[in-house]
């Protein structure tokens, strides 16, 4: 993962190879997923990535992980209620599948620690590219999670809950997804937990078949006492739609990768963002999307708010291959920072080897705007609370274009929450 | 939306293998040994005449850029460089330091007349012009062929000629080589060379200030505005050289001048290197345009030969109001490398790029800017226009980023690129970095973001919609062309034109 040979491991390095040959008998996997564990750990064993690595270039991954908790701290009990009255709800506790599990209709849902048992997900634990640190992080340590499989032209009434919950020490987590030919779901992913320090690693992956039409929500509230590096992975077909929504809400150091291909005509991606940031939180949103195929369309929105001494980040990159031709996509990264110890480094990249496309991106980095603060004070309402309504408009424009009037109120409410913390 | 026919044509009138200035001249060179020593650095020194320091100061750099690699994060692709494989040095024999132009090879003379460049002071102001050429739609770079501009030619390695050199003193301007200016001038030459670019500073950098040959020195004291256009000639002739040429202006407070540098290169199947820096240095309420016609070789169409071009130019807004202008129309070499940078440190100081970057054939194109946002009130723009056609790769790279103490940093970028064709490829990879609340940082490369109220504006007087944005957007770019040399204006303005149309990112 990084080419750079490095001079001396760091304790975050030696702790990571240690713990795999420690944990390494009670990991699940056949033989061709133990080598794919043995690729990974030797790709750590060339060294965490450093800002030398164009992908990690604002997250210097080697300096920032100081250090690496045991696996078993805490202990979560029992899932959460979900943030979508009657979602069915597929917990992971402390890194762990469940053994009951709810009856979907039109949904099969079976364990990781089966499926790595039968080697049946080996293909698809390869990292995606040499700076994955994040995929062979993963690959290593998985031992568990969910793969929900929404049969064909199943409409699924209910939204399906998938809950990464841990309470310190390190869980690595995979959540499959594949969405059958005109089927339509909404799912969640909430990753939050609560305790002692934590490593938390969780890698989603979504194949979106041809027509079929998904809403996946990431929210992240990962106490500021945990490492959450992430990555969601999709492919969609043919006039398929996928809509992302992600909110980052907690953690001390999170990267959220995002990594998208259109593969069939017609398919459209779109991709919401809000990164909420207080305290000494560093958070990375980073994707990588690439137009594979002529006719497909995207817009990704970011808004991100920084307070305290956060830094954020958000790197987009849009690739247009050469036969991707008619590729309409679009980006805007917005942010405001509040506070004069924040930061913000955006990174907006377009690739385009096609000619007849368009593209565009549009990135700002800004404080309230004066005129705004003075309309709403000159009305009677006092500074403090001019501001919050402000930010607040300026993030829940995102969440208010979901279409979904129940999900727009659920996540509404989850804004509310960090703003009562953190405002 | 595909390029309309009129800017497919245009294009096509710069391709590669249409290189005007491409034929090479005989003439009798002195040429250092093939490679690179401390043994060479002290023969180009010696040839010189330097001064010990100077010396001892390449030395620095040469020493360091032993321990450097040669970077790789580009998106540019090329065989490795042997840079023992190359002449350091090489001079036209019949030149040791001409007293006045006629003891300057006529050989010599006839290649500026051949590119349009005009030396002898007489003639321009007498008026005389050369035949004017008579392809209105031509885009070339022969901004020189009226007015009043003092040139500084620039023959491999050594300047050949300074023009207008005493009426620019008697404004107490100094105008000349920087060989002269270590010389003559050393106290200035002392205290600004390497400030802006230190030696250490990149691979490329450290090379030059081991090697560096010739280039131009300008000074404008206190509170005077220069009077005329001050002009750089480079030109790569004999075989197998590089040119490392070093540019040093230095713009004391209050004072202002507008410099234009211009490059051609002979044909040739071999790649030649050309690695220059360029320093300018802006006091309070001083203000420097710099702008760049760069037209090297750029190979033929099956991408064979061309100049590499990897050139550190940086500004420091040292004093407060003081303003750095970039502008480049860059449309040769094989390679090029190159992100003219603003320091923004004064307080209420600015900066300003303006580029526009046409590649053809097999070019690939790496460059853009940076704005280092350190004083109070400073602020930046940012305008890129990037063309790609045939199998070229054309790539915006640019920072913006200002720093804990940056209060009411304001930057405006705006980059748009254009592809002719679907062999050729055009990347958009912009940095912004805020440390600062009160910063005001835009990015934006669409044209989308003209105004509701502008545009509608001009369509309620009848004019389509199309008609109208390019309007605007024309208006919007005059700005800044009307402050460039007229010549020159005139053919920015063509080249702006046509990558209006069809925009993508």
């Amino acid at each position: 993962m990084n080419m750079h040979a490095q001079p001396q491991r760091t304790l975050a390095e030696t702790a990571l190879i240690d713990a795999f040959g420690e944990r390494l008998s009670l990991l699940p996997g056949d033989g061709a997923v133990m080598v794919k564990r043995d690729d990974a750990i030797e790709a750590i064993k060339h060294g965490l990535p450093t800002r030398r690595v164009e992908s990690w270039h604002y997250t210097d991954l080697r300096r920032l992980l100081t250090s690496v908790p045991a696996f078993e701290a805490g202990a979560v009990t029992k899932a959460l209620a979900p943030v979508l009255e009657g979602s069915a709800v597929l917990p992971v506790l402390n890194g762990l599948s469940q053994t009951k599990l709810p009856e979907i209709e039109g949904v099969t849902v079976q364990r990781v620690s089966e499926k790595l048992t039968d080697g049946s997900v080996a293909p698809g634990l390869d990292p995606y590219g040499s700076d994955d640190a994040i995929g062979a992080l993963n690959t290593a340590f998985v031992a568990d999670g969910y793969f929900v499989d929404i049969a064909e032209g199943a409409k699924l009434e209910k939204p399906v809950e998938l809950q990464n919950l841990q309470a310190g020490g390190q869980s690595h987590v995979r959540l499959l997804a594949r969405v059958g030919a005109g089927a339509k779901a909404i799912i969640l992913e909430r990753q939050t937990g609560e305790g002692e320090e934590a490593l938390v690693s969780s890698v989603s992956q979504l194949v979106v078949d041809d027509g079929a039409e998904v809403t996946w929500l990431i929210v992240q509230e990962q106490p500021d006492t945990a490492t959450h590096l992430a990555q969601f992975k999709a492919h969609i077909g043919k006039d398929a739609k996928l809509t992302l929504f992600v909110m980052n809400a907690g953690g001390r150091l999170v990267r959220q990768e995002v990594v998208v291909r259109t593969t069939g005509e017609g398919a459209d991606f779109k991709l919401r963002g809000i990164n909420l940031l207080a305290g000494d939180t560093h958070t990375d949103t980073t994707m990588v999307l690439d137009h594979a195929v002529p006719h497909t369309t995207s817009t990704e929105v970011m808004r991100n708010v920084v307070t305290g001494k956060a830094h954020g980040v958000f790197q987009g990159r849009i690739n247009v291959h050469q036969y991707a031709q008619k590729t309409n996509a679009k980006m805007a990264c917005n942010t405001l920072l509040l506070s004069d110890d924040g930061e913000f480094s955006t990174k907006p990249e377009l690739e385009i080897f096609a000619d007849d496309v368009v593209c565009g991106h549009g990135a700002t980095v800004t404080e309230i705007d004066h005129n705004h603060l003075f309309y709403l004070m000159a009305r009677g309402i006092d500074e403090k609370s001019a501001r919050g309504l402000l930010v607040k408009a300026f993030v829940a424009e995102v969440i208010e274009e979901l279409d979904d009037e129940a999900l727009v109120e659920a996540l509404e409410e989850r804004l509310d929450g960090w703003f009562s913390t953190h405002g | 939306m595909p390029a309309v026919q009129e800017t497919i044509d245009r294009v096509r009138k710069i391709d590669v293998d249409q290189y005007k200035y491409g034929f090479q001249t005989e003439i009798e060179m002195d040429k250092a040994p093939k490679g690179l020593s401390e043994d060479i650095i002290r023969l180009i020194s010696e040839k010189k005449g330097e001064p010990d320091w100077m010396l001892e100061w390449r030395l620095g750099a040469y020493r360091r850029w032993l321990t450097l690699e040669e970077p790789t994060w580009a998106r540019v692709h090329y065989p490795k460089i042997d840079f023992q494989d190359i002449h350091y040095y090489a001079a036209p024999k019949s030149t040791p330091g001409p007293k006045s132009l006629s003891e300057v090879d006529p050989e010599l003379l006839k290649v500026y007349e051949k590119l349009g460049i005009p030396l002898k002071e007489q003639e321009i102001l007498a008026g005389v012009q050369k035949p004017a050429v008579t392809d209105e739609d031509e885009i070339g770079d022969n901004v020189y062929k009226s007015g009043r501009v003092a040139v500084d030619a620039v023959f491999d390695s050594v300047s050949v000629v300074t023009t207008f050199k005493e009426e620019l003193a008697k404004a107490g301007v100094i105008f000349c080589s920087i060989s002269e200016a270590i010389r003559e001038h050393p106290e200035l030459v002392k205290k600004y060379l390497g400030s802006v670019v230190p030696t250490s500073d990149n691979f490329y950098a450290t090379l030059n200030s081991a090697v560096f040959t010739d280039g131009s020195f300008v000074f404008v004291p206190k509170g005077v505005r220069c009077p005329m256009e001050l002009s750089t000639y480079f030109r790569i002739n004999e075989k197998n050289t590089g040119q490392f040429e070093r540019t040093l202006i230095i713009a004391e407070e209050g004072a202002y001048v507008s410099y234009l540098e211009g490059c051609t290169a002979p044909q040739r199947d071999e790649n030649q290197l050309h690695a220059a820096v360029v320093e300018l240095i802006a006091l309070d309420d001083a203000e420097i345009k710099y702008s760049t016609v760069q037209n090297w070789y750029p190979g033929d169409a099956e991408g064979k030969g061309g100049i590499y071009n990897f050139v550190t130019k940086r500004g420091d807004c040292r004093g407060d109001r003081s303003k750095i202008s970039w502008t480049q129309v860059e449309t040769g070499s094989a390679i090029t490398w190159k992100y003219p940078s603003c320091i923004l440190r004064g307080d209420d100081s600015s900066g300003e790029f303006y580029s526009i970057a046409v590649s053809n054939g097999y070019q690939q194109v790496d460059s853009g800017t940076k704005m280092i946002h350190l004083g109070k009130n400073t602020s930046s723009r940012i305008i890129s226009k990037g063309i790609a056609a045939g199998f070229s790769q054309n790539t915006y790279r640019g920072q913006v980023s200002a720093h804990r103490k940056a209060t009411n940093a304001r930057n405006f970028t705006n980059c748009d690129s254009l592809l002719i064709g679907d062999q050729c490829g055009a990347h958009t990879v912009p940095y912004m970095e805020a440390k600062n609340a009160t910063a005001k940082f835009e990015h934006e490369a669409t044209t989308s973001k003209i105004s509701e109220d502008q545009k509608f504006y001009v369509m309620q007087r009848g004019i389509p919609e199309e008609e109208a944005i390019a309007l605007i957007v024309n208006g919007f770019v005059k700005d800044v062309i009307q402050q460039l040399p007229m010549e020159f204006a005139v053919e920015a303005q063509k080249l702006i034109g046509i990558s209006l149309e069809g925009s993508v990112g």
